[in-house]
């Protein structure tokens, strides 16, 4: 039986996020199996990639910590940077135009998450997805 | 790892049509394969592209930016990009971003 808290620190390259990102669906399975994997990996993804990319300009020296934790009826998955952050603020109700290349994250992490919470800086993100517990 | 790979069909009647599958998810660690396929393409004068998702499980926020960037060269072009046997989750989330108000998709 897999813990169900688990932390991990990984270097800021979007390999990192694929290796732990495929670790993170056998953690899933085990610790909260009524949870919609696709909603629960894409959320696990786009709050990496946004660090990876934005948070540490892709500079793998530097470190993104990722904190999951399952509770029995929500996972709470907690990702923080080395970054500067960014003004999490002004895109926070951006309705991205469908002809934009960029620009989605927040949405999806908006609209497949239950809570988001970034901090000041914006180099921390807390998401909470809720679920039904499956019963034994 | 290895990117997503694309695999082309013959192409289809007319000539400038071709339809293209995903081998595999569409994220930004595994794109730079299936982007240089789709630029070659569209650089080859294919006006009319289809790209099979039938296995594909997972797209993010990247992956979902290359295909607008495929559907824009394309229309600039004069031509138009369809996506199709997509899986009930990616469906959902290209409603929830609007995507299908932007080129075709359709499910299993």
């Amino acid at each position: 039986m897999r813990p169900h808290e688990w932390r991990r620190e990984l270097p800021a390259t979007l390999e990192a996020v694929e290796q732990f990102c495929a670790e993170f669906q056998g953690w899933r399975a085990e610790t909260c199996a009524g949870l919609n994997a696709f909603a629960a990996e894409l959320l696990l993804r786009e709050a990496l990639n946004n660090s990876v990319i934005h948070g540490c300009l892709g500079d793998a020296r530097k470190r993104v910590s990722c904190s999951l934790r399952a509770r029995p009826d929500r996972l709470v998955i907690a990702v923080r940077d080395e970054g500067q952050g960014f003004d999490w603020r002004s895109l926070w109700n951006r309705r991205g135009d469908p002809a934009e290349i960029h620009g989605r994250g927040i949405e999806i992490l908006r609209r497949y998450a239950n809570l988001v919470r970034f901090n000041r800086a914006g180099n921390s993100v807390t998401l909470i997805k809720r679920f039904e517990a499956k019963s034994i | 790892m290895n990117d997503n790979t694309v695999f082309q069909s013959a192409a289809v009647p007319p000539a400038a049509s071709a339809v293209a599958k995903a081998d595999g998810d569409l994220v930004a660690a595994r794109l730079s394969g299936l982007r240089a396929t789709l630029t070659e393409m569209v650089k080859s004068g294919i006006l009319h592209l289809t790209l099979d998702l039938a296995d594909v499980r997972l797209i993010d926020s990247t992956g979902i930016g290359l295909l607008v960037a495929a559907h824009n060269s394309l229309h600039r072009a004069g031509g138009d990009f369809t996506v199709i046997h997509a899986s009930k989750d990616i469906l959902e989330l290209f409603h929830s971003m609007r995507i299908h108000q932007h080129f075709t998709v359709s499910g299993d």
